[in-house]
């Protein structure tokens, strides 16, 4: 499969799993036109918690998408893993997005047919690839939802669900996985659950995480804060408690 | 992905049952047709094998051209040069005519227009029946009787009753009771008599004829060597020699040609309706749920699925749904050929039975059309599933992008309906042979309906907004609502309305095209008949014993009485009608509607001059002063000279020539004679001449006496029939796309579900809720009732203009399109019962939190 994608070598640091250089998006044109990033360069290390931050329109989830090659940039550039994905075709950003990238939505996106387990193996199916049986015991062992993965989505809670989603995203070990509000729909006792799961993924198992996110409490986790506003990154932070980081919000509005 | 396909279609059973359903009837009436069709072939087989068993070689007449509706004779004398023959241990002329015992006053003939047929009784050793009761008839005076005769009239062996024949009623005597073959096997409801030869050839005029001989070959001669003997004794170039097999499996084909193959294009024309109708449905469902799983399929995207892996998702679940449709639809479809066969026996068509077979191309064929069909139904919904990006995932309420296709869409339509329509002007006006012309007309009408279904978009909003009036004012609120989830997804509303217009469509259609048959035939007896009273003969291709005209004419009030009589005859390899008849006395009964020539002309015919039918002239290429040579069925010819053109598809279709230059045409036992028009003397009351005419010709029992308006009601009713046929046929359609909407509601009510929790949250009663629901089907069936009416007129008016050279007029029907349309409203509140009581049993909380 690697072979299918074009590997350039990268200029910055080899431990950056995503690299984004000098990203524009501009939508519409001439009076209408809107600059959803305006000039944004930015890498991202391996082994990492990453929270993007910002408030409504500030171009967080569109840097995201950005990033994860399911939006085009107007200009720029972005690596992820060592690929540039610009002028990926379709054929080649679906492979990538099969060995190298894991998602985990705000509305979970379990299928609800298949049980927990199944939906958890469905990416390496979709593959056509048997997963790792000993990865999947820890994964199964990490989500805590034991003999609660013959069921359905329907019979899970909420916190349980997001889990199994981690949890499917982190199966076929991607280079980084990215989080689009993934406590967005939880409240605060699931969702603690939740970030656990993903802090766990970045230290007990060496995973990426990106997330955008506007739940202070869940950037608090993160090991770096990036904030944006109007399609410019204003501020790129260390680990910040959650109080630091309502207080950079309220200077951002 | 296999696993995820099956998994997807069992939680969604009622849809995937729905969709099923759609291409399950289809396959069912496919399949059951070839069951059927396979059934009846295989029967006339295996009928024919076993009355031939006995007989080793076949001689018969070769007619100079085929007409399977007369009968050819040859030489019996030729028997003797056949038992002179190395080989021949046994040879017997035989003859087969058509005639019937009746029983107690009760004629034995068979229903339906089928023939009944007398034979004459061969020796056992060559006669495919064998008297299970008494002995074979001998003697002159005896008969014997098929043993379904004698189940049914309760005949006994010993009893005296008489046989309708040619040549009046014969009294005989019942002397045994027959079965065919092995009793296995019986031509549909036989009714045949077994007779002395003797008999047959002196009661039908056939002296010293035979239809066929006979020949059993001594012990150790095979069938071919036989053949071979036989055919170098009789230097004759007229007759045919062939083994008993050869002639059975001749004349099954010959049968089926006649009355299987017909039996199978109808009802697979039929079957093919179903299926477009599935078609439109399941391309229907396959589109909402593609649109609605879009957050599904982007998510599947976006964990690494391929678009190729995303059509498999949908492609493989058409492929699953059609193949479980297709399998229980040939089930079903065994199902669909029995109650077929105790159908056609209840109405009197009683088919060959040798009980169902499922054979393997039955399968193939089933299981291509049904999963191919489905399959192809589900590639364009398949294909807009590909196109959702990866990123609709992460949006709310994302929705299908707009295909590239869709905006080509009404060019695409526009080009699709000028195809059909050139194949349908093609179908009507092409010289190309009848199978060719009506496949390109159904081609060309299939490509005007798809069209059609493609445009139907366009028109919804504004017929909604016509609608929407009245509806509001009947339903108020929940009226304007119903209106406006009509127009919402107006592509979805145009192709569920379509589905049902495919089928009243073709229900119009059918009507006016019936009906325009109808009236070709009530028209031209209102148009050209002068006479009052016609006497014909009963069963098809008979003909009147010659007594019948003197019996007539003898008739107290009875004014003319003129003889018709005909033969098949070839012009130029075609067959026609040459028709005798009485010069001093046709333009009495019959009014020539002349293109050239006049009634004067009639009386001046002679010996060598001939009227043709116009069509004919034209096909022809004949004006009056022509010559053209006509060979009858005879094998003798004669030149005739055009002495003028008339125009009658019906009555006198043919070459009307005087009956004296007819005579010596015919074969030698043909009276010449098949009608009698009499018109009645000024004043006498019409009851009684008819009353005497039926008392006149008691002792011809095959004569038939009907009024004018008894030979419309005739017409009528057997056209009734042939339309309560095809409605029946139609309805499968029609029920195929009221399924077709309880599923477009099904999905749309699942869709809504969040704003029917609303909507009831506001103070909407359960009541009202689904009289919603009632009126968005309404609303579908309206429009698709309303372009099915459109279409179907314009396919009659187009066919019957097309055939009009062939009598067929163009007659509204505006009666039968009211009901039409009150039916289809009445379908639009059937499918909606199912969708309706799910809406109203929604908890409110529940939809409310539905996501």
């Amino acid at each position: 499969m690697s072979t299918e994608i074009t590997s350039t070598p990268s200029a910055v640091a080899t431990d950056a799993v995503v690299v984004a250089t000098d990203l524009t998006k501009i939508y519409g044109e001439g009076d209408s036109e809107v600059r959803a990033l305006d000039g944004v360069s930015v890498s991202f290390p391996k082994g990492q918690v990453a929270a993007v931050m910002g408030p409504a329109g500030s171009g967080k989830s569109t840097l995201m998408h950005i990033l994860a090659g399911l939006d085009q940039p107007t200009s720029g550039s972005v690596l992820v893993d060592g690929t540039e994905l610009a002028g990926l075709n379709d054929q080649k950003l679906t492979l990538l997005r099969r060995d190298k990238i894991g998602f985990v939505f705000q509305f979970f996106n379990l299928l609800p047919m298949l049980t927990a387990k199944e939906n958890i193996e469905l990416p390496m199916k979709i593959a056509g690839s048997t997963p790792d049986p000993e990865w999947q015991a820890t994964l199964v062992e990490a989500t805590g939802l034991g003999t609660r993965m013959t069921h359905k989505p329907a019979e899970l809670s909420g916190g349980q669900q997001q889990r199994v989603a981690v949890a499917r995203a982190l199966l076929s070990k991607p280079a980084v996985i990215f989080g689009d509000e993934p406590t967005g729909t939880l409240d605060s006792k699931t969702s603690s659950e939740v970030l656990a799961l993903l802090r766990r993924a970045v230290d007990e198992f060496g995973q990426t995480v990106i997330m955008v996110t506007h739940d202070a409490s869940a950037a608090a986790i993160a090991d770096r804060t990036l904030f944006l506003r109007d399609g410019k990154i204003v501020r790129d932070a260390g680990h910040l408690s959650a109080g630091e980081i309502l207080d950079t919000i309220k200077t951002l509005e | 992905m296999i696993a995820l396909v099956l998994r997807g279609l069992s939680t969604r059973k009622l849809r995937s049952a729905l969709t099923a359903i759609a291409i399950l009837l289809g396959v069912t009436m496919i399949s059951g047709t070839l069951v059927l069709t396979d059934q009846i072939d295989r029967a006339f087989v295996q009928i024919f094998q076993q009355g031939n068993s006995k007989i080793n070689v076949v001689v018969k007449q070769k007619p100079p051209f085929k007409d399977p509706q007369t009968e050819v004779f040859l030489n019996a004398d030729l028997v003797t040069a056949v038992r002179a023959a190395d080989g021949v241990r046994l040879a017997e002329p035989f003859i087969q005519v058509q005639g019937y015992v009746i029983v107690d006053g009760e004629p034995m003939d068979q229903t339906g227009g089928a023939p009944s047929f007398v034979f004459s009784s061969v020796s056992e050793e060559l006669n495919p029946y064998s008297p299970i009761e008494g002995r074979l008839p001998t003697a002159s005076g005896e008969i014997a009787i098929a043993k379904e005769i004698a189940t049914k009239s309760k005949a006994k062996v010993g009893q005296a009753v008489t046989l309708a024949t040619q040549d009046g009623i014969k009294p005989v005597k019942i002397v045994g009771i027959v079965q065919y073959g092995d009793g296995t096997t019986s031509l549909g409801g036989s009714t045949t008599v077994l007779a002395p030869l003797i008999d047959v050839q002196n009661w039908w005029s056939l002296q010293g004829k035979a239809s066929y001989i006979y020949a059993k070959a001594k012990d150790g001669v095979s069938d071919e060597q036989l053949k071979a003997n036989v055919r170098a004794a009789l230097p004759q170039t007229d007759v045919i020699v062939q083994t008993g097999k050869e002639d059975a499996d001749e004349q099954a084909s010959v049968l089926n040609d006649l009355i299987g193959k017909i039996i199978r294009y109808a009802l697979l024309a039929f079957a093919g309706v179903a299926v477009l109708v599935g078609a439109f449905i399941i391309y229907n469902t396959f589109s909402i749920t593609v649109a609605q799983r879009t957050r599904e399929f982007a998510m599947l995207r976006t964990i690494g699925a391929s678009r190729r892996q995303i059509l498999g998702t949908v492609v493989g679940e058409a492929f699953i749904i059609g193949s479980v449709a297709s399998i229980i639809g040939i089930g079903l479809g065994m199902v669909f050929a029995w109650g077929l066969n105790k159908l056609f026996g209840a109405i009197g068509f009683g088919l060959p039975a040798t009980g169902l077979i499922l054979s393997w191309q039955t399968v193939v064929v089933a299981l291509a059309v049904g999963v191919g069909i489905t399959v192809l139904a589900s590639i364009f919904p398949a294909l807009r599933a590909t196109k959702i990006a990866p990123i609709a995932a992460l949006r709310e309420g994302a929705t299908l992008p707009v295909g590239r296709f869709q905006k080509l869409t009404p060019a695409l339509a526009i080009v699709i309906a000028v195809l059909g329509a050139a194949g349908m002007v093609f179908g009507l006006i092409s010289e190309a042979d009848t199978t060719s012309r009506l496949l390109t007309l159904a081609g060309g009408a299939i490509l005007i309906f798809v069209a059609v279904a493609m445009l139907a978009r366009f028109i919804v909003r504004p017929v909604v907004g016509v609608l929407s009036v009245p509806i509001t004012k009947v339903a108020g609120g929940v009226g304007k609502l119903a209106s406006e989830n009509a127009v919402r997804n107006p592509a979805r509303t145009a192709v569920t309305a379509a589905a049902l217009m495919i089928g009243i469509g073709l229900v119009v259609f059918v009507t006016i095209f019936v009906g325009g048959l109808r009236e070709s035939f009530t028209g031209a007896i209102d148009n050209s008949l002068k006479s009052d009273v016609t006497v014909t003969a009963r069963g098809f291709g008979g003909s009147l014993p010659a007594g019948v005209l003197d019996a007539v004419k003898a008739v107290p009030g009875v004014e003319t009485a003129s003889p018709v009589g005909g033969t098949a005859a070839q012009v130029d390899g075609q067959t026609f009608a040459l028709i005798g008849v009485d010069l001093t006395t046709i333009t009495d009964v019959y009014a020539f509607d002349w293109n050239d020539g006049s009634d004067e002309a009639v009386q001046s015919l002679g010996s060598d001059t001939a009227l043709v039918e116009e069509a004919i002239a034209t096909t022809l290429k004949l004006a009056t002063g022509d010559s053209f040579k006509i060979q009858t069925i005879s094998g003798k010819s004669a030149t005739f000279t055009v002495a003028g053109t008339y125009t009658d598809p019906t009555i006198l279709n043919g070459f009307v020539v005087d009956q004296a230059a007819l005579k010596p045409l015919l074969q030698s036992n043909a009276t010449g004679l098949n009608t009698v028009f009499v018109t009645e003397t000024p004043g006498s009351n019409p009851d009684t001449v008819q009353a005497a005419l039926d008392e006149a010709l008691k002792g011809y029992p095959t004569a038939q006496v009907q009024s004018n308006a008894q030979q419309k009601d005739q017409v009528a009713s057997s056209v009734n029939t042939i339309l309560v046929i095809f409605y029946a046929l139609l309805a499968l359609s029609v029920m195929i796309s009221l399924f077709g909407i309880v599923n477009t509601l099904v999905l749309s009510i699942f869709e809504r579900t969040r704003e029917i929790g609303m909507l009831r949250s506001v103070g909407t009663t359960r009541r009202q809720l689904r009289a919603m629901i009632r009126w968005e089907a309404v609303i579908t069936s309206i429009i698709g009732g309303v372009l099915g009416v459109l279409l179907g007129i314009m396919f009659g008016w187009a066919v019957c203009k097309g055939l009009e050279s062939e009598g067929l007029s163009f007659v509204f029907p505006t009666v039968q399109i009211v009901i039409f349309l009150v039916l289809s409203i009445v379908a639009g509140i059937v499918a909606a019962i199912l969708p309706a009581r799910r809406a109203a049993k929604l908890d409110v909380l529940e939809a409310l939190q539905y996501e």
